[in-house]
């Protein structure tokens, strides 16, 4: 459904997104993870042909998106990472406007309003002005805008920055719905978790380049058991690292800076070993962490920083 | 669902357009308000300075006069239209105290004050005698502009002279037949007087048939019923001002629908570059001429102004200057970055522009530098053209190269204006 192939873009002599590939199913919720400033919003801004790629191809079901962006918008739904309404106009008059903006009219107009607000559940407020609504109201107001004319493709960046719990739960739940109802979704967020609750597959960026792309559950997989991160004087991390291989139940053991990382089967047993180990090196152990293996401990363990700091 | 049409959508960008002014005080007050209120200020302030309105020029007439000549004099005055005489306050008659008082209390602003002696210095009999000279005192409130008391005195120094001559008329013949003949008998001088009299008759002593008469008439081709008053004079001004502040409108409506990342949902939707730019002109042309039939109709309701005999020519040239102003505000949407950079431009430009174009003050006051540098802003040639319609009586024909020029100005506005738009 979504191809993108060698995808750059520059602004000036900095590439914010640099040589990127990935494709996505029909059907797929697929997941575009990383730190601010990664590159996230720039990638779906080039699909959502709002943007010019410097570089490389990107279509939607077979359409380039900047040779044939006429072809493309009408299948294409957008929700932007900052709310784009009309404050001073009802919640009613914005999803008729962008409604009309798409062909509606008449009966099937209003219909299709009355719908869209039953299923943000903002029909009791359909009449007042968008700026006398909550944080969560008008998110989700701003998603069935980007949803009014039925499309094929969903782009959702950030749904669910500064959103409250009820809300974001609404907003995964209403995701869920429209997966089930077959519709091919990229979400952008920086929030591990709801990536790997909605996501068939993800791909973690940062500075503008794709790390690991694949389902949760095999990134996941990536660290067995757990992960373990000692931080030592750097002139011990070589020897550290190397004796840490023969460690019980280590699959992998690696450095970065002044960290030794440590994937394992079973934490509770290699851990005992390694600190044997470190003890033996005469190496003082500067920190230590356990971590559970989840989304964000793999990209901590792929780029050496934590995604919220 | 078939494609949307473009003409459809068109309409939608419209009517959001209008739904979102309508909502929001600040616009309308700006836009209908402002140049209503500027009429009505303006036009009673300075309606005294226009004359020919409903407010004559007042004048406080204290005659101390003991002859009939003051009282001559003031009747002439009476003749002419735009002048109000009062005699009298609170029905007593005015002195000249009560007539200073009621100058320093802001009442009134002029008062002629005829002395005692005003008849007997005009009565006197030529000769070598000595002069007795009176004098006329007008006080006026040292706030009037000389441009306003001179031609007042002067006026009045014409009444006064006429009268003084022809009291001296009748002086002057006694004097001249007894200088030359003091011998005739005395009948023989009554008859001659008579005759020197009717022969100067109509003539000198200008009683009727005067060799020399003024007459108001307008430049030819123009074909007036009345001199304008100081609402058609600002009626024109202050609408013209208040169209151009849709520039503020236009231009902070596209900044909006930046930051607030609207026109990236409408980029993303199905729709041309060019229906959003005539989908964002359209409303606030539609604004513009809302505001034009809005003050037009309300000066006619109010102040009964008359709109000339071209109905096409008036509509010629509020369409004109309705794209001149809507091309204008694309033009500063598209210079303008910034919502703050917006305020300081606009508020400067529009009112440099109108200031410039004579909207405030009438460009025929202007030295001629800053009248040829008016006519480089579209205020000038709207009022110019609204004018000639309005106070001169001229028809379409007559307004249509005005017209042409305000069309080429607000193509040259949408050309740049579109040409450096940015849609992100
Ligand atoms: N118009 C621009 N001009 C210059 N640099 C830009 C521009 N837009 C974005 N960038 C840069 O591109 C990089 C990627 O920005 P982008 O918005 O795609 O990040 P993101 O992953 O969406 O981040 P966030 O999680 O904060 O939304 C950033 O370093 C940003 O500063
Ligand atoms: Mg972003």
């Amino acid at each position: 459904m979504i191809d993108v192939r060698g995808l750059i873009k520059r602004y000036g002599s900095n590439a914010v997104v640099n040589n990127i590939s990935f494709s996505v199913a029909e059907g797929e919720i697929f997941g575009l993870l990383g730190p601010n400033g990664a590159g996230k919003t720039t990638v779906i801004s080039i699909l959502a042909t709002l943007l010019h790629p410097d570089g490389g191809a990107v279509s939607i079901s077979g359409y380039d998106v900047t040779r044939q962006a006429n072809r493309v918008k009408p299948m294409i739904g957008f929700v932007p990472q900052d709310l784009a309404l009309y404050p001073t106009l009802s919640a009613f008059d914005n999803l008729s406007f962008f409604a009309r903006i798409y062909g509606f009219k008449g009966k099937a107009l209003s219909d299709k309003v009355e719908s869209s607000l039953d299923m943000v559940d903002l029909r009791n407020r359909a009449h007042d002005a968008v700026q006398t609504f909550s944080g969560g109201m008008k998110r989700r107001l701003n998603i069935a805008a980007g949803l009014i004319h039925d499309p094929r493709v969903l782009f959702l960046d950030e749904p669910t920055v500064a959103v409250d719990p009820q809300s974001r739960n609404f907003i995964f739940e209403h995701v869920e719905k429209l997966k089930r109802a077959g519709m091919t979704i990229l979400y952008t967020t920086h929030y591990m978790e709801e990536a790997e609750r909605l996501c068939d597959r993800v791909a973690i960026m940062d500075h503008g380049e794709i790390l690991a792309l694949d389902t949760p559950k095999k990134l996941i997989g990536l660290l067995a058991s757990g992960l373990i991160r000692v931080k030592l004087p750097s002139d011990k991390v070589p020897v550290v690292a190397a004796g840490a291989r023969d460690l019980p139940h280590v699959r992998e053991a690696s450095s970065q800076d002044d960290v030794v990382k440590i994937v394992t089967d079973d934490p509770l047993s290699t851990l005992p070993a390694l600190i044997r180990l470190c003890d033996a090196r005469s190496a003082a152990m500067l920190s230590l962490e356990m971590l559970e293996p989840n989304l964000e401990t793999v990209f901590l363990h792929l780029t050496g920083k934590r995604l919220r700091e | 669902m078939k494609g949307p049409s473009m003409l459809n959508q068109i309409c939608a960008l419209t009517i959001k357009d209008l739904r979102i002014f309508v909502k929001d005080p600040a616009a309308l007050i700006l836009t209908f308000l402002q140049p209503l209120m500027f009429i009505l200020i303006m036009s009673y302030a300075l309606s005294g300075l226009y004359g020919g309105g409903d407010r004559p020029i007042r004048f406080l007439i204290v005659n101390q006069d003991q002859g009939r000549q003051a009282a001559a004099v003031i009747k002439d005055m009476q003749t002419i239209k735009s002048f109000a005489l009062e005699t009298t306050w609170k029905d007593a008659p005015l002195s000249r105290q009560s007539a200073e008082r009621l100058i320093i209390e802001g009442k009134r602003n002029l008062a002629v004050i005829f002395p005692a002696d005003f008849s007997a210095a005009l009565e006197q009999g030529p000769g070598m005698q000595e002069r007795r000279t009176a004098k006329v005192i007008v006080i006026a409130d040292p706030a009037l502009s000389s441009q306003f008391v001179d031609p007042i005195m002067g006026t009045l120094n014409g009444f006064i002279e006429r009268r003084s001559f022809m009291a001296m008329v009748p002086k002057g013949i006694d004097y001249l037949y007894e200088a030359s003949s003091p011998v005739k008998p005395r009948n023989d001088r009554d008859a001659f007087k008579a005759q020197a009299e009717r022969a100067m008759e109509g003539g000198l002593s200008g009683k009727e048939n005067k060799p020399v008469t003024l007459e108001q008439v307008s430049p030819p081709g123009m074909h007036v019923e009345k001199r304008p008053n100081a609402f058609q004079q600002n009626v024109p001004g202050y609408t013209i001002y208040g169209i151009f502040w849709i520039v503020s409108l236009l231009a902070g409506s596209v900044l909006r629908e930046k930051r607030e990342g609207t026109f990236r949902r409408l980029l993303i939707a199905p729709m041309g570059r060019a229906v959003m730019l005539i989908g964002k002109l359209l409303p606030f042309y539609m604004i513009n001429l809302m505001q034009l039939i809005f003050i037009f109709a309300l000066s006619k309701l109010l102040f009964g102004m008359t709109f000339g005999h071209s109905v096409a020519g008036v509509v010629a040239v509020s369409l004109a200057v309705s794209a001149c102003a809507t091309g204008l505000g694309i033009f500063v949407a598209a210079v303008a970055r910034t919502e703050a950079q917006l305020g300081g431009l606009t508020v400067l430009l529009l009112l440099g522009l109108s200031a410039l174009g004579g909207c405030f003050v009438p460009r025929f006051v202007m030295p001629s530098w800053l009248k040829a540098v008016g006519l480089a802003t579209p205020h000038a040639w709207a009022l110019d053209a609204y004018q000639d319609l309005l106070v001169r009586g001229y028809g379409f024909a007559e307004v249509l190269p005005k017209v042409g020029v305000l069309a080429a100005f607000a193509v040259l506005f949408f050309v740049i204006g579109v040409w450096r738009f940015r849609f992100e």
